[in-house]
């Protein structure tokens, strides 16, 4: 592949959906998403998602060589926080200097490979819920100093400023498990209306032509919404305004594809955080086109390494797919092989069979078991370095089986049925102790990130080592 | 030694220092030589490959955590440890006793060896000559250390020091006797006396007679004055013959580094430099600069001008990131990818320091190199510190006088 030159030009983003559904709207798709000085986008795939603009324990030199990954999903809370001393600062990233080498704030600041499609949204993904909710003109976002006030009019400034090719306008969201009732649901739906309204008056005027909006599409029903995603269609659409949609819950697709049939040739992103492949495969199938995938992160940090592919292999029995399997029973295969597990020991196989990643083809089990048990933060790394690799490798497989001829279709929901069969429905929990949470983002999570992992192992005087003990202090 | 060759390239006319190609079973390494510390065979979240980058053909592993863990077992099964850690150049070892004794307070020291608590269990483990000289052909390494009696230079007990000196010697017998693979793993002896110069003579004249392929210095990087460190340096150096390479153990600050290459020194290693990374800390030519202060925050230079290591070079250039300070800063302390950058750019600036003196001495330049280096760390000369300023002058550098 290479990076797109055709719309360097106009700076438009192409979307181009090469193999529709015969089904209608919602159902899977092929395509290929472009943007001027990125490499292009096919679709189905994903990007990653970063903490502080880093891929978690992968260096911008290490993302480019050793990862296929397309697309990073930034969070502007990640950057704007406001130390006590100087809480006056102007966040450093909006004073970043461009260079040849990296054309935006955003991936200059970050040294992220210019190849690399950037999104950028207010919250991380998943966001931490804030105890103090969103007012008519605000959103309040989770900072490495605390939560704070972000003003949707703040948040579209440092978007004008930091150009990332894809952003998402402010949406009200609880980012609570919990679905909100009806009255809360329909303020969300009338608040992220008119802050896109307010969105696309300001963006209209600037000379960011760079800059493409996926709209959200709150995860309340069709019925709540549909004033607010009519409004996309009718009035945002014609003026090529609104270039996709950013999708918290695929289930809304079918509705969407029903009575809003005008927005169906948008890409869909999905931000719903598919907790396992079979979720992806199943938001796949509602017709989304690109995901952000958190769970490899935290699979990375629970010391697994993701074992499965699409197509699944024909014969389940084979001796690859019960060699990563706990058990030889012939049941279905896990979707992550254990690295902390004593049996790694002293293996010397890849950590899954053909796979071609840097990991894989340099090191082997025993040593990745080591750096785990060690707690080495290269263990980490070289399981992110795999996990990006098969999930590459997942939707090259999805991409490959929808674009088989038009005589064969069914063999993508033949598939997907069999990887259902295949594979365990959840990843194990992985016995290995994460690494040190790293900072701030897990503080409000139950709290109980801190506690994971047993203390450090003791000196004879009683005092915790100190020593190289590989970890950075939090 | 069938498992090693020293070749002099050029020596300098007016210090000790000399440019030398040690050649061992992994290839070839040019001295004078840093080599990071990779504890538990990995060198703090950079990959084999990373590490390779930055020129590195020669890095240290620890014996006593590869003995804790992985554990001996597994070494064998996996076939050492380059098979381990997917190195393909050099590896040292220590002998696995100084950590122990660093490490583990309660850790004592009879004839027989180094009695400690099994951080495990706590149940009673003993290190010995033997066991350690097992552990590191388990290993592998390239070059292995002997297990010496290790006390610090600072100890005011004259007759607990000589003991040491005299075991380490003894110590040495044994370790040789137990070396299952001398055609293709290196021993070296260890020079002990604390800072008892005519003690330190004696040690090296016994451990001479022992011919062993390389000879290092040790029980140093401790409490002892700088001065004192020197002239430890200095005597050892002077007895030691010119074809054998000559490792300073545990030594990393740059000015050290110059020093002691000075002296005559080839082989340093110190955790320093990758630990203080992970601490937010970068080694530039201008002294250290903690990159979690606010004054970086929004600083878009490179984290240090001039440097050639992927972070810094010109991002117009070749595998160049482009990574600036403010990235650094932003992510301290916070992302493991702030720390791995700084451990890359530190090894990388330990290496290219040693390049420097290496190529210096080649094109019989290294006067100047020296004064060069030490007119760029500190605002004038007057700041110089003294002990480096009178080390100097004892092998014929005026760092005062231009
Ligand atoms: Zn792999
Ligand atoms: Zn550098």
């Amino acid at each position: 592949m290479t990076v797109d030159n055709q719309n360097l030009e106009s700076g438009a983003m192409r979307f181009e959906v090469i193999k529709a559904a015969l089904k209608g709207g919602a159902a899977a798709r092929l395509g290929r998403l472009a943007f001027a000085r990125r490499l292009p986008i096919d679709t189905p795939n994903y990007m990653g998602v970063t903490s502080r603009g880093a891929l978690p324990h992968l260096t911008p030199d290490n993302v480019s060589k050793h990862l296929e990954t397309t697309g990073a999903y930034m969070a502007l809370e990640d950057f704007i926080e406001r130390p006590q001393q100087y809480a006056k600062r102007t966040p450093p990233i909006y004073e970043t200097p461009t260079t040849t080498k990296h054309n935006t704030r955003l991936h200059s600041f970050t040294a992220l490979p210019q190849s690399v499609t950037t999104v950028l949204s207010a919250r991380r993904l998943p966001a931490v819920a804030s105890p103090m909710g969103n007012t008519n003109a605000s959103v309040s976002v989770f900072t490495s100093t605390g939560f704070q006030v972000l003003t949707t009019k703040e948040y579209l400034s440092a978007v004008k400023t930091l150009t990332p090719d894809i952003a998402i306008p402010p949406a009200d969201l609880t980012h609570s498990p919990i679905t909100p009732n009806s009255k809360r649901a329909l303020r969300m739906a009338e608040r992220t209306d008119e802050w896109v309204v307010d969105w696309f008056s300001e963006l209209s005027d600037s000379n960011n032509p760079r800059i493409s909006t996926f709209a959200p599409v709150l995860p309340v029903s069709y019925s709540i919404q549909w004033e607010y995603i009519s409004r996309l269609a009718e009035d945002y659409l014609p003026t090529s305004q609104l270039s996709g949609l950013a999708i918290y819950d695929a289930d809304l697709l079918p509705d969407l594809a029903e009575h809003c049939a005008a927005l169906v040739p948008l890409p869909r992103l999905s931000l719903a955080d598919p907790p396992t492949p079979h979720h992806i495969l199943r938001q796949i199938t509602l017709g989304i086109d690109l995901f952000a995938l958190p769970f490899i992160n935290t699979i990375s940090d629970a010391g697994l390494a993701l074992s499965f592919t699409f197509p699944p292999p024909t014969t389940t029995n084979t001796s690859s797919v019960s060699e990563s399997s706990s058990s030889c029973t012939g049941g279905p295969s896990p979707l992550a092989i254990d690295l902390s597990l004593p049996a790694h020991a002293t293996s010397l196989l890849p950590l899954t069979p053909n796979c071609t990643c840097y990991a894989c083809t340099s090191h082997h089990r025993a040593y990745i078991h080591h750096l785990l048990s060690a707690r080495e933060m290269l263990g980490w790394t070289l399981l992110q370095i795999h996990n990006h690799a098969i999930m590459s490798a997942f939707f090259a497989g999805v991409r490959s089986m929808l674009a088989q001829g038009v005589a064969q279709e069914g063999n993508f929901d033949e598939a997907v049925r069999r990887f259902t069969l295949a594979y365990e429905p959840e990843f194990p929990e992985g016995v290995g102790q994460r690494p040190r949470a790293r900072g701030y983002q897990y503080k409000s999570v139950g709290g109980g990130e801190g506690r994971r992992n047993k203390p450090a192992w003791s000196k004879l005087d009683g005092k915790a080592q100190d020593e190289e003990d590989g970890r950075i202090e939090a | 030694s069938p498992a090693l060759t020293f070749e002099l390239v050029a020596r300098c006319p007016v210090t000790r220092a000399r440019a030398s190609i040690l050649t061992l079973p992994h290839g070839a390494v040019n001295l004078p030589i840093f080599m990071p510390v990779a504890t538990q065979a990995s060198l703090k979240g950079l990959t084999p490959e990373q590490l390779e980058a930055t020129g590195c053909r020669l890095c240290l592993n620890n014996t006593y955590h590869l003995g804790l863990k992985p554990g001996q077992e597994v070494l064998d099964a996996v076939g050492g440890a380059h098979k381990l850690q997917g190195w393909n150049h050099n590896i040292l070892t220590d002998s696995g006793g100084f950590q122990m004794v660093s490490l583990l307070k309660l850790a004592n020291i009879t004839e027989e060896g180094v009695r400690f608590l099994s951080p495990h269990d706590g149940s009673p483990m003993l290190l010995t000559p033997e066991h350690s000289m097992s552990l590191q052909n388990s290993i592998g390494s390239d070059i292995m250390m002997q297990l010496d009696d290790v006390l610090v230079t600072t100890s005011p007990d004259k007759a607990r020091m000589r003991e040491a000196m005299e075991r380490s010697v003894r110590w040495l017998d044994r370790c040789i006797a137990a070396h299952k693979n001398p055609d293709t793993q290196n021993l070296f002896c260890i020079i002990q006396g604390g800072l008892d110069l005519d003690m330190r003579r004696e040690c090296c004249r016994e451990m001479l007679a022992r011919n062993t392929p390389g000879i290092a210095i040790g029980g140093l990087s401790g409490g002892e004055a700088k001065d004192d460190f020197c002239k430890v340096v200095a005597a050892c150096t002077e007895l030691l013959p010119d074809l054998k390479p000559r490792y300073v153990m545990g030594i990393g600050y740059p000015e050290d580094l110059v020093v002691s290459v000075a002296l005559g020194a080839d082989m340093f290693d110190c955790v320093w430099p990758t630990r203080t990374a992970r601490f937010g800390n970068a080694i530039t030519k201008h002294g250290m600069l903690n990159m979690k202060r606010e004054m970086y925050a929004a600083d878009f230079g490179p984290i240090e001008e001039g440097c050639g290591c992927p972070c810094c070079r010109p991002t117009e250039e070749e595998g160049a990131m482009g990574i600036t300070r403010a990235f650094v800063h932003h992510n301290a302390a916070k992302e493991t990818v702030a720390a791995h950058l700084l451990t890359l750019h530190n090894v990388w600036y330990q290496l290219d320091l040693m390049r420097q003196a290496r190529q210096a001495i080649i094109e019989d330049r290294f006067p100047a190199f020296v004064k060069g280096f030490f007119g760029n760390l500190y605002p004038d000369r007057n700041s110089y510190p003294t002990w480096a300023v009178d080390a100097l002058r004892g092998v014929g550098i005026d760092l005062i006088q231009t």
